[in-house]
Order: C-alpha cells, then sequence, then structure tokens
C-alpha cells in the first residue's frame, strides 16, 4: 500500500479509555471500575494494545496528531501501564512527532515516578482534576483527595517538565455559593495552568448523587448561570480566552483533541466504551471490561452501537458541535460541505444576536456569546428545527 | 309482515351502571339472536369510544324472534337510547318508537337520579314502563326495599317485577315473558299513508344513508318514492329491512308497527333528520308525526391540526364523520395563530369530546381545540343582527347596542341532602332559581334559569362532584337575554392570540382573566427572552404573568462518547418544538391549549 506522504496524510486522533479508579466519585456516570476485584489491570492492558495493534493496519492515510488517555483515572493505572500503551499506538499508528499526548490524572495518584516516566515517554499534557479548592466540598462529592494535594501535585508536574497542564473545575457543587466559586478561580489561578475547563455540576441518571440529590444543597439554574458568567468574566481578565462553551486557555494552548470533537475531525477511541467518528462511521465499544477483553482475545465484536451517519445527520452535528465553540460556524463551509442553504439559519440567528446570544464577526462567522452558550441546547433545536425544512442545493 | 298482535316494540331504561347494556346483550342471547361464540360484550355499543365510556353516543336496534310461553312467536325490537344529557332529543325519538320502556333497578342502588330522568322521559312518551330489578345475586340486594322505592317514588307497580341477573343470566326469561305480557302491542293502519319515524340513521358507503324508522301507519315497499317531510327529499326506495344482531335482513315490506331500514341510495344524512317522518310521494300523509326538531348546535369551537400541514386530512376526517352525524356542523376558519382549521358546532360538550376523540383515535390527528363558545346574540348600533359563535366575529364593543346570552331552563336532581350544594353551584354559576319540587322523603328537583355558557364547560362534573355523583341535569333553550359581555383577549409577548379569544360575562372576566395568564405561565416553556403573558379587554390590560427568560439550558460536556447521546436529547428537544405552534415569537405547546380549556378543574 503505498503511503501518502507526511503532509498529505489526513489527522487522526486516538483516545485511550482507562475505566478504573481509586474510588467513585458522586456525580460521576463515565465507566469507570473501582475495587481490586474488578480492576483488572493485565487484561485490560493485553485487550487495549491488542485491539490498538488490530487497527492500526487501518489507518494507513492517517497521521495521528493527538493522543488522549481519559478515564476513569489514567494515573491511577500507573505510568508503566500507559507508557505500554503509547509505545503499541507509536508502533502501529504513524504518530506525528510533534503530536499532543495527554493523561488524565488526579492529584492523588500522581507521583514523582508516574511524571518522570510519562515524560520521557513523549507525553506532553496534563489534564489534572482538581475541581474545587473547599475539602468538605471534595469530600462530599467523594474525590480521593485534598485541595493541598492538589496543589502540590501541580508542583510535582511542573518540575517534571509538562508545560501544558489543564485543570478541570466544577461549579454549582453542594454547598457551593458565587463567592466561593469565584474564590476558587482566584486560587486555581495562583497554579498558573495554561488551560481551564470549569464544569457545571450536571445531576445524572444512575449516579448516587441523583439517588440522593435532595439531600444536597444544590445551586439552581439561575445561581448555576451566574457561576458560569462571573467564571467567563474572571478567566477574561487573567488572559484566560474562552474557547469552547466549558474551555478556556492561554493563547494558543487550546486542547488539541477536544477540539476534534467539535470540528467534526476523525478519531478512533480504545477501551470500554470508547467511540470513535471513523471512516464515515461511528461506533462505540462496549460499557463492560470482562465483555471488551473477550471481545478482542476472541476476535468477536466489541462494539455496542455502529452507525454510517448519514449526510444530513452531519450537517445537524456540524451545528450542534460547532456552535460549542468561540470559532462557531463558517457560512461558506456549511453550505459547500452539505450543499444546504445557510442564509434561513441566518435569519433565525439574528434574532439570536439581538437577544445577546450570537454574534456575527468581521469575515461572516456566527458564533455564541457566553449568555447564548448558556441557552445553547435551546438556540441549537430551533436551528436544528430550521435546518430540517431547509431543502439541499441541486447538484451542481 | 309481521302481525300487528305479534310485535313487540321496547327500550330498556337505567341510571348510569344498572346494567341496561348487559341486559340488552342477555335478551339477544336468550333468543339465540346470536351465538355466545360471536358475542362481543355489549353488542348494541359497537363504537369503539362507546365500549371505553360505558355509554350509548347513537342509538340502535335490533330484531329479536321470541318464542313465548304461550306457543306464539313475537318478533321484539328493542331500541336502544344514548344516555346523556347532550342527546336528550335523540332519546325521545327514540322512545317515541316504542309502547314500552323495561325500567332496570339496581337492587342495592335502588331509584336513582337518571332512573328518575328516564321513567319521567319514557312515560312523557306514553310508554308502559316496566321496572325489572336486577344484580339480583349481590350480597347487598335489597329487592323488597328497592320495589317498594319504585312504587313510592315513581308511582308504578313493581309488585311482580321479575327479580333478574344479567350479569350471570338469572331469570332472563322471565323479562321476555313480561315484554310480551305487558308491552302492548303496536297500533297503525297498514293501509294508511305512510308514516314512519326516523329514529336513527348512519352512513354506510355500499349502500348510502341506512334510515332507521319505526312504520307508525301505512306501509313502506322497495320502489316506493318517498319523501322526508321536513327536509322535502324525495328518493326511490331500494330495500327494506329489519336489523338482526349481526347485519341488515330485507324484508318485502315493512308496516305498520314494524322497526326497520330503509335505504334509498341517499347520499347525505343531513337529509334524514332524526324525528322526521318518511311518507310517500303517491300518497302523503297529511301531516307530519309531532316532536319533530331541527337539532341546533348548541356549542361552537375552532378544531385545528396540531400540526399544520394536516388541515387536508382533517378535512377530510371531518367530511366523513359528518356522513354519520347530522347534528355536526363545520365551517371553514382560519385563525392567525392557528392557520387554517374548522369552527365546528356540537350538541354539548359530551359530543364535542367525542368527536374530538374520534378524530383523533380513528383519523389518528393531534388536534388542538379552542375554548368552546355558545351563540351570542348581538344587535349593532345600525340595527343589523349578528349570531356570533366565533369570538373572532365579536363586534367592538363601540358598535354594539344589545349583547344577548342564551339561556336554559335546567332541572336538577339530587337526594336531599345535596341541595345547599347545587343552590351554592348554581348561584355561582348566575343561575337564577325557579323552584323546588320534593319528588320523595329524599330526592328534590330543582328548577334553575342558567345561561348556557355557564352549563357548557363543567357544570355537569361539577354537579356530579358536588353530589357524589347522584345529581342529574336536563336543560332546554329558553331563549336569548340581555347581558353584559366582553371580549377576552390574550397576549403573548404583546401579541394577540386570536385563538385563545373567548366572549364571557363581563363579571366573570376579571378571575378567569387571571387563572388563564397563570395556566399559560405554567404551560408554556421558557423561551430566550422573557414572555409577558396578558389578559386584555378592550386594550385594557386586566391581568399580567411573566414567564421568565429561560437562563440555562446546556450541555456542560461534550466530547467523543457523548456526541450520539446528547444528538437525541437535542433531536428529542427539536420534535418538542415541532409540535408547537408559533405565534409572533412565542412557541406554545398544545398542552398550553388543554389546560386552558380545563380552567376549573381545580
Amino acid at each position: 500500500m503505498a503511503l501518502l506522504q507526511r503532509k498529505h496524510k489526513i489527522p487522526l486522533g486516538i483516545y485511550v479509555h482507562v475505566p478504573f479508579c481509586r474510588s467513585k466519585c458522586q456525580y460521576c456516570d463515565f465507566y469507570s471500575l473501582t475495587g481490586k476485584k474488578d480492576c483488572d489491570f493485565e487484561g485490560y492492558l493485553e485487550a487495549v494494545c491488542d485491539h490498538i495493534r488490530e487497527a492500526g493496519g487501518q489507518a494507513p492515510n492517517h497521521i495521528v496528531d493527538t493522543v488522549y488517555f481519559g478515564g476513569g483515572t489514567p494515573s491511577f493505572l500507573g505510568g508503566e501501564a500507559l507508557a505500554m500503551i503509547l509505545t503499541v499506538i507509536r508502533k502501529s499508528f504513524d504518530v506525528s512527532p510533534t503530536a499532543e499526548i495527554t493523561f488524565e490524572a488526579n492529584p492523588d495518584s500522581v507521583n514523582d515516578r508516574l511524571l518522570r516516566r510519562l515524560r520521557s515517554e513523549g507525553f506532553n499534557r496534563v489534564s489534572l482534576g482538581i475541581q474545587c479548592d473547599n475539602d468538605e466540598i471534595l469530600k462530599r462529592l467523594g474525590r480521593p483527595h485534598d485541595y493541598q494535594q492538589a496543589v502540590k501535585a501541580v508542583e510535582r508536574i511542573r518540575k517534571k517538565g509538562f508545560r501544558n497542564l489543564s485543570v478541570d473545575l466544577m461549579y454549582g457543587l453542594p454547598g457551593q455559593r458565587l463567592a466561593d466559586w469565584e474564590q476558587t478561580l482566584q486560587n486555581v489561578l495562583q497554579l498558573k495552568p495554561e488551560h481551564i475547563s470549569c464544569y457545571g455540576l450536571k445531576v445524572e441518571e444512575g449516579t448516587p448523587l441523583y439517588e440522593c440529590q435532595e439531600f444536597y444543597n444544590l445551586a439552581d439554574d439561575d445561581t448555576q448561570a451566574d457561576m458560569y458568567l462571573s467564571a467567563v468574566q474572571i478567566l477574561r481578565k487573567h488572559g484566560y480566552r474562552q474557547y469552547e462553551i466549558s474551555n478556556f486557555c492561554r493563547k494558543g494552548q487550546v486542547s488539541r483533541h477536544n477540539l476534534k470533537y467539535w470540528n467534526g475531525g476523525e478519531y478512533l477511541g480504545f477501551g470500554p466504551d470508547a467511540s470513535s467518528d471513523f471512516g464515515g462511521r461511528r461506533f462505540a465499544i462496549v460499557r463492560d471490561l470482562p465483555a471488551y477483553i473477550e471481545g478482542i482475545r476472541t476476535g468477536g465484536t466489541v462494539l455496542r452501537e455502529l452507525q454510517e451517519v448519514a449526510p444530513r445527520e452531519r450537517a445537524g452535528e456540524y451545528l450542534m458541535m460547532r456552535l460549542r465553540t468561540v470559532s462557531g460556524i463558517d457560512p461558506a463551509a456549511y453550505e459547500k460541505q452539505h450543499l444546504l442553504p445557510f442564509a434561513p439559519l441566518e435569519k433565525a440567528l439574528w434574532k439570536c444576536k439581538e437577544l445577546g446570544h450570537a454574534e456575527k464577526t468581521y469575515d461572516g462567522r456566527w458564533h455564541l456569546t457566553p449568555a447564548g452558550f448558556l441557552v445553547s441546547n435551546s438556540i441549537i433545536s430551533d436551528l436544528l428545527l430550521i435546518q430540517e425544512q431547509t431543502k439541499p442545493f441541486s447538484n451542481r | 309482515m309481521t302481525d300487528l298482535s305479534k310485535i313487540r316494540n321496547f327500550s330498556i331504561i337505567a341510571h348510569i351502571d344498572h346494567g341496561k347494556s348487559t341486559l340488552a346483550d342477555r335478551l339477544l342471547e336468550e333468543c339465540d339472536a346470536i351465538d355466545r361464540r360471536e358475542m362481543e360484550n355489549q353488542i348494541l355499543d359497537s363504537m369503539e369510544l362507546e365500549r371505553e365510556r360505558g355509554i350509548t353516543i347513537k342509538a340502535r336496534a335490533v330484531q329479536l324472534t321470541y318464542h313465548a310461553d304461550d306457543g306464539e312467536t313475537y318478533a321484539l325490537n328493542l331500541i336502544d337510547t344514548p344516555g346523556h344529557v347532550d342527546f336528550n332529543y335523540e332519546v325521545s325519538r327514540s322512545l317515541a318508537a316504542c309502547e314500552g320502556a323495561v325500567l332496570v333497578v339496581d337492587a342495592s342502588q335502588g331509584v336513582e337520579a337518571q332512573t328518575l330522568a328516564n321513567t319521567f322521559l319514557a312515560t312523557d312518551a306514553g310508554l308502559e314502563v316496566l321496572p325489572v330489578i336486577n344484580k339480583i345475586d349481590l350480597p347487598s340486594a335489597r329487592p323488597e326495599e328497592v320495589k317498594a322505592e319504585i312504587e313510592d317514588i315513581i308511582c308504578i307497580p313493581a309488585e311482580d317485577a321479575p327479580e333478574i341477573s344479567a350479569k350471570n343470566g338469572i331469570n332472563i326469561h322471565s323479562v321476555l315473558e313480561m315484554v310480551v305480557r305487558d308491552v302492548p302491542a303496536p297500533k297503525g293502519d297498514r293501509d294508511a299513508p305512510l308514516q314512519a319515524l326516523i329514529f336513527d340513521s348512519q352512513y354506510d358507503s355500499y349502500r348510502g344513508v341506512i334510515v332507521y324508522v319505526r312504520i307508525k301507519e301505512g306501509t313502506v315497499r322497495p320502489g316506493m318514492d318517498i319523501q322526508m317531510m321536513a327536509t322535502g327529499a324525495v328518493y326511490k326506495v331500494v330495500e327494506v329491512g329489519t336489523m338482526n344482531p349481526l347485519g341488515l335482513t330485507p324484508r318485502d315490506a315493512l308496516g305498520a308497527g314494524e322497526v326497520g331500514y330503509i335505504t334509498a341510495s341517499i347520499k347525505n344524512v343531513a337529509d334524514t333528520r332524526v324525528g322526521d317522518t318518511v311518507t310517500t310521494v303517491e300518497n302523503p300523509a297529511s301531516e307530519a308525526l309531532p316532536g319533530y326538531r331541527q337539532v341546533q348546535p348548541m356549542v361552537y369551537s375552532g378544531v385545528y391540526p396540531a400540526d399544520g400541514a394536516k388541515y387536508q386530512d382533517l378535512r377530510e376526517a371531518l367530511e366523513k364523520l359528518k356522513l354519520n352525524d347530522a347534528s355536526m356542523s363545520y365551517e371553514l376558519e382560519s385563525s392567525i395563530a392557528l392557520g387554517f382549521g374548522f369552527r365546528c358546532g356540537f350538541l354539548g360538550l359530551l359530543h364535542m369530546e367525542i368527536i374530538q376523540e374520534r378524530l383523533e383515535r380513528e383519523y389518528n390527528l393531534d388536534l388542538i381545540t379552542t375554548a368552546p363558545n355558545v351563540v351570542y346574540r348581538v344587535t349593532k348600533n345600525t340595527g343589523e343582527v349578528l349570531m356570533v359563535d366565533n369570538p373572532l366575529d365579536y363586534p367592538d364593543p363601540m358598535d354594539i347596542q344589545l349583547a344577548e346570552e342564551p339561556f336554559v331552563k335546567a332541572s336538577l336532581i339530587a337526594p336531599q341532602e345535596y341541595v345547599g350544594n347545587i343552590m351554592d353551584l348554581a348561584t355561582a354559576r348566575r343561575g337564577e332559581f325557579k323552584d323546588m319540587v320534593y319528588l320523595d322523603a329524599k330526592r328534590v328537583e330543582l328548577h334553575y334559569e342558567i345561561p348556557l355558557n355557564e352549563i357548557i364547560y363543567d357544570f355537569f362534573d361539577a354537579l356530579k362532584s358536588r353530589t357524589r355523583g347522584y345529581g342529574s341535569l336536563d336543560y332546554e333553550l329558553i331563549g336569548y337575554r340581555p347581558s353584559r359581555l366582553v371580549k377576552l383577549d390574550i397576549l403573548l409577548n404583546g401579541d394577540i392570540v386570536d385563538a385563545l379569544s373567548f366572549i364571557l360575562f363581563a363579571d366573570n372576566a376579571y378571575p378567569r382573566a387571571r387563572k388563564i395568564c397563570e395556566k399559560l405561565k405554567e404551560n408554556i416553556p421558557r423561551a430566550q427572552f422573557e414572555i409577558p403573558v396578558q389578559a386584555a379587554i378592550g386594550g385594557k390590560i386586566i391581568a399580567r404573568e411573566t414567564i421568565k427568560a429561560l437562563r440555562k439550558d446546556v450541555l456542560a460536556k461534550c466530547y467523543g462518547g457523548d456526541i450520539t447521546r446528547k444528538k437525541k436529547l437535542l433531536e428529542k428537544q427539536k420534535e418538542g418544538k415541532k409540535r408547537m405552534r408559533t405565534f409572533g415569537t412565542v412557541a406554545v405547546p398544545s398542552e398550553a391549549f388543554m389546560a386552558v380549556l380545563k380552567l376549573d378543574e381545580d
């Protein structure tokens, strides 16, 4: 098979799901296992590596420019294992020398050995789950660390030479007031991360939090909205540009991997519950580690979902995902890619603009404002309805 | 033709749930009219909706062949009657086709409101009323007391009333014997000019309208030219016959005393009005049978497809329903808010609900119905008189010289302990007390004159709940009276939503306006902007609520694994919006319309 020159290759993101945690957080609905019995590290490692090797051959014309280890708690799996998976990825795919390689970590499982190992292996970005600076709240959420540990972890990460650090924060937490949240931001800004993600707490069905939410003093929608707008403002003042609904960064330090999701790039996911969008199809792996291991071992299927995405659906996804970003949608690109007229959508966007929910840039792009992001479901569903009624351009 | 002396025409009357339809089924079985296997319970109530609601909506008739103990064979015509105040006229015409009525009384419940009301209807029609004590096998049965009640309260002999259980088939035979013995045989001259009473009609796509008649005088045969005396329509008879439980049986002729059907390639049920008299063109009767009334819709409401694109489907569905229901009317209406739809006229609210449900179920339509409205009479300063059945046509108050609303004479029957409750209710509904009669030691009948407008919404339900189900209501239109009326407009975000406007009594405007605004606030989802909900009379705002702007509706996280799930969520939200109607800038779900209609339920 003739390999394309690197510069002509298609960029590809690789996501590895590490489904293990020291303990389960109250609000979390990701696929993750805890406890010695369920945490089959070896079985997982073998399966995920085999899986990656197997898939490698299918992307000869792709160049991997981002790799992301998410979870779960990848740091909990340990440095050796993560390094080994990355090595397999490098052997199986064409990984760019400038690739962004991220791992998620919790403050309690970040140690010098792990950091040293991963840095030397080529990992260059850390996403640290801090969530909050209030130990009381951290405890209530079931986080296995306190804030001091988070501060220490940041120091270690910096010492070991990671120059791209992202921290995850949450607002709308039990008992958290607007002033508390603003203080959290101030404290975290002292740590000088390159990237900050701020997530409003969402009570997901099936989580422990869901079961007993009435016992927590959760912020109402209005308070969450105030917290959000306040965060946007504070972060902007400190030089962090918002580039997506929940993501902020210093100049140029966007998460290149996550941008792929919002901009419609291709990615392959490995490990249980990982998702892929590759070759025009979306597929997802079973949310069940033993089944995953078994499937890989026996050569059976490990997918729980597989669908060809129709052009119309892509057009909907374009709106839904792009409008999450501050670079927003480009009418010309939209019309060219999806062969649908933009004018009816633009009419609705003008109305959003009147309400202060959207803006049009000098070069004709449309994006939502922070207030618009807050009601983006409502805006996007309006646009989807309009889009559904537009007729495609006839083939030119 | 069956000999007059071998015919018995009767109907069954009862309070609701006393076992009318069950008894009808047993009579059919006892006469071997149908096989048990073929038996679908309550075959007379053959509409799905009727079976579900346990009420009879349309009259039905069936002929039973009964070999009596006296060795003779009789033709028993059982005519079933509808059971709701909306259909009182139809009931009276069905009864007019009979000589007797079997009155079913529950052995433990005894005489109840409708027992009484229906008995009066039957005796008014000159029928022999024959009591039957049902549910005799219940432990709580007290047949002797109930018989005494019947004699005391209704003043008809009940000593020999058969004691039966329709459910378990006990003593059914004695009911049939009683019918043969005590229902008078019909009278009539089969050589006289034809007089046939239409008590129902039904559209059949193969035969045209099937007209159900009771021949009072004369004879009708295929080939005859017949005329409907009220409408003047003329047809040639194609077929005559009798109804058996599983279909129609053609006969050579139908003569005086008989009950049967006529087909004559009639295209339109409106030509065969219930209560009209059929005669022959060649030898017409000198006069029509008494009691005919042209049925007028009493309540109007706008009916719109929830999805504007389904307008044609709605039109076709209405056309088909109308084929079978001459009492419903519809005409094209358009609303700025709802687009194209129809203004439909109904006999009452139950009739309206039934039509709506049939449209939604049988024709798979989602509907938006506007508030029901009676017909107001407005005299303008110019002297012009308008009959207003649509709030949109209500003239500017400046141009109105006199506004009048229809009044009814309502008779309310209930046990005496509920008199206070009934009086409170009637007074709250602007009822003017006329008189009160003790029907016996326990039961009272009250007469009120009440605006029809106050009756149509939920009066019957309110009466039921204030009398623990014992109260009954009957009413008849007595004419128009001057009234202080206003048109109430509803504004969403400053724009009048015409489909929500309605006409009401001025003093009711404030509380009602407040309630409507509250209901709309509850039922209209928050939008990206604040929505004032206002009620106004003329230009004056009399109530206001505010739907606050949506503050937060966002998916905080959306990465690779979330896309499919979150897409579904947004799709669902989109589909929800598709079902809403947009008024100016505000999207309103159809539930909001429903909520406004059901204002008085809490």
